[in-house]
């Protein structure tokens, strides 16, 4: 008797082990949210670590079997997974996530980017669907997080309820750290920086801190020393006191222009994981606050 | 007196309003003509906007990209005595095969242009054709599963085996401009490129695990070439972990089939790769092959073994290194067992899109016009890839 009642127990458990469904995320914060909106009902599995360049992940052959069980696979988009996921996702040939079915979700599609170009590699490596940055402005959080959850909704109906619940809990927790922290960024306002990449630009544009320039002299371009050399003028006549860099690019560059500048050096991570004290979204932005408007 | 003047100003303020009002209503209503007409234009723009895309097909477009190889290249041998070479014990004079790299001085080595598409729910389909000055190939051309359960997926029409680790490759994604020696020897440069059908499955963990089988024409002449009929079938296993930064893929293949000496052929590969992450933009990678192979002729069996190991350190964006070294140290009783052959190579990337390569070659494994000879190559080489952004495969 009690030995069946375990058996039925074991299969029980067993049974809500394999309904949970299985996300893969190509990058750390989309895992945050899923997360927060699938909580015990998801399995997420993050495909490209925040230690590299989003752009340049490593297409380990480990990732193919990972997406070959995938239900449901959440995107960045916007071209940033462009030079890596494409032949892993083919490879996997699952049609679970196939672009188009609905387990895959891109959500550039909740945000209207910015700097939609027009599409000619003379100008480096642009995404013509706009600046695919667009996590790093933390309003942007919850328009993702909607569209994670009525995807969760439309593929696992029987747990609609709960992700409704989970989302108006993390919306509601999002907001109010908004309000904190659009506090603190207020006195921010105004300020004027120089970035490496165009990584920053809807965070800066968001707490309307100017842009002067970016150290690449186009996207995907290291610098020449007669570029740096005009940045650096620029700088000066601009008064620049900040220079943004991300964690994976060289630093060289940022040294140099600091130097003959001037101005600080401030290491801002892009995503949650790629500096240590960012280990959840609420932290990394925090991170901005404290980096960024000491 | 002071209402007066006071009703006076109050009167002009009145009248000035009176007619500033009347002004503003007269621009108004010009405006208004000025916004109606450019609605209709608007209107009129949009129905024939509708007309050419309700009809049009322009999202079908295939996935088009285009890369150009070409070279410039030095050798200490004639022209006239290269085309001639053999490796001994492994092909005869007149059988080399010189797809690319031939001549010293320039040559313009292929326009490779690739077509992918979806079709339908239940197959994708790829194209690559190989246009060379003097030939139009295609170099593969298949169709693969969409929607098969259980992680398998079908692959069937001309395409590279999945034999081995390198055979896959097309030549512009090797990390060396020349094949491997031991390629050249049992495979020819072109490696295994057959029609003929494929099934592979991958197991679902988080270490990778594929296996396939594949049946094949059995065209390639240096193993096989049985003209009669299908002969060819291949087997392997594929196994990947990660440990921290550094990636690890083995792989154990079998290829077995009829050769043109009315006898079996049974190839067999072994490989490793690493790749360990310095950085973001920094990496070392390690490959390795061991092939070997079992080709009756008549009575006897011939059994020949060769190697290959590589090591590529990518400094940068922009900047790679690289080391081979590759060996046959395997051959028939009356070949040499000694024949290899060193290669390095520098390249530069301005660009994701554009690499220039300067690769030397030290090859003793060669019989030119009846003696051995060391040959000596520099290759300086440029590939561009045009198109739909190339992602890269581990």
């Amino acid at each position: 008797m009690k030995m069946r009642k375990i058996l039925t127990a074991l299969i029980l458990f067993l049974s809500t082990l394999s309904a949970e469904i299985n996300v893969a995320v190509t990058y750390p914060y989309l895992k945050e949210i899923v997360q927060k909106i699938g909580k015990d009902r998801v399995k997420v599995t993050v495909l490209g670590s925040a230690k590299y360049d989003p752009h340049f992940v490593l297409p380990k052959p480990s990732l193919i079997g990972r997406l070959s069980r995938a239900d449901m696979l959440v995107i960045n988009g916007g071209g940033l997974e462009a030079g890596w996921l494409p032949p892993l996702l083919k490879r996997a040939s699952n049609p679970k996530i196939a672009p188009g079915s609905l387990g895959f979700v891109d959500v550039s599609r909740a945000i209207d980017m910015m700097d939609k170009e027009e599409a000619t590699r003379a100008k480096g490596d642009v995404h013509p669907e706009g600046n695919p940055h667009f996590s790093l402005d933390p309003h942007n959080i919850v328009p993702i997080a909607k569209l994670i959850e009525e995807r969760l909704m439309e593929l696992d109906p029987a747990n609609s309820e709960s992700y409704e619940k989970n989302l108006k809990a993390f919306t509601k927790e999002w907001r109010d750290f908004l309000e904190r922290f659009d506090e603190k960024m207020a006195s921010c306002e105004g300020k004027k920086v120089v970035t490496y990449h165009k990584l920053y630009d809807y965070f800066l544009k968001r707490y309307k801190i100017e842009s002067v320039g970016t150290i690449e002299p186009i996207p995907g371009i290291s610098p020449s020393s007669k570029y740096l050399i005009e940045l650096l003028n620029k700088m000066k006549k601009e008064g620049v006191r900040l220079i943004l860099q991300d964690t994976y690019h060289e630093k060289r560059s940022a040294k140099f222009l600091a130097t003959r500048s001037g101005a600080k050096v401030v290491v801002l991570p892009h995503d949650i994981g790629a500096v240590k004290e960012a280990d959840s979204l609420e932290k990394l932005f925090e991170n901005y606050a404290e980096r960024l408007c000491r | 007196m002071k209402k007066s003047i006071k009703g006076v100003l109050l009167c002009t303020v009145a009248v000035y309003a009176q007619s500033d009002i009347d002004n503003l209503e007269t621009k108004l209503k010009e405006q208004q003509i000025v916004i109606d007409k450019m609605q209709r234009e608007i209107e009129k723009i949009k129905k024939s906007d509708n007309l050419s895309s309700s009809l049009s097909q322009k999202e079908f477009l295939p996935d088009i990209s285009f890369i150009i190889n070409s070279s410039a290249l030095y050798r200490d041998v004639k022209n006239s005595d290269y085309y001639n070479y053999y490796i001994p014990g492994f092909f005869n004079a007149g059988d080399a095969e010189i797809p690319f790299n031939k001549e010293r001085g320039f040559n313009l080595n292929y326009v490779e242009t690739s077509l992918f598409s979806t079709v339908g729910p239940y197959f994708d389909a790829s194209v690559y054709f190989h246009i060379k000055p003097d030939a139009f190939e295609i170099g593969e051309a298949y169709v693969t599963t969409r929607a098969l359960p259980n992680s398998l997926r079908i692959k069937a029409g001309k395409f590279k085996s999945d034999f081995g680790r390198i055979n896959s490759k097309h030549h512009h994604s090797w990390n060396f401009d020349t094949v491997p020696l031991v390629y050249d020897a049992m495979l020819g440069i072109e490696g295994l490129n057959e029609p003929g059908i494929q099934l592979q499955w991958i197991a679902p963990t988080d270490d990778y695990l594929m296996t396939g089988i594949e049946a094949l024409q059995g065209n390639n002449e240096r193993s096989f070439g049985y003209t009669e009929q299908n002969s060819l079938y291949v087997g392997y296993v594929k196994a990947g972990c990660d440990i921290s930064d550094t990636t690890a893929l083995f792989g154990a293949s079998v290829a077995y089939g009829k050769n043109g000496a009315d006898g079996k052929t049974t190839l067999y590969g072994l490989e490793l790769t690493t790749n360990s992450y310095l950085d973001a933009y920094s990496s070392i990678t390690w490959q390795n092959e061991l092939l070997y192979r079992e080709y009756e002729e008549g009575a006897e069996t011939v059994k020949q073994s060769g190697f290959y190991s590589e090591v590529v350190y990518k400094a940068s964006r922009e900047y790679a290194f690289g080391l081979r070294y590759g060996a046959l140290f395997k051959n028939r009783d009356i070949g040499p067992d000694d024949l290899d052959r060193v290669t390095v190579m520098a390249e530069y990337k301005p660009f994701e899109m554009s690499r220039l390569r300067l690769e030397f070659s030290h090859d003793r494994s060669k019989i030119i016009d009846g003696t051995r000879e060391s040959i000596n190559e520099v290759i300086l080489s440029l590939n561009i890839a045009a198109g739909v952004h190339p992602a890269h495969e581990f």
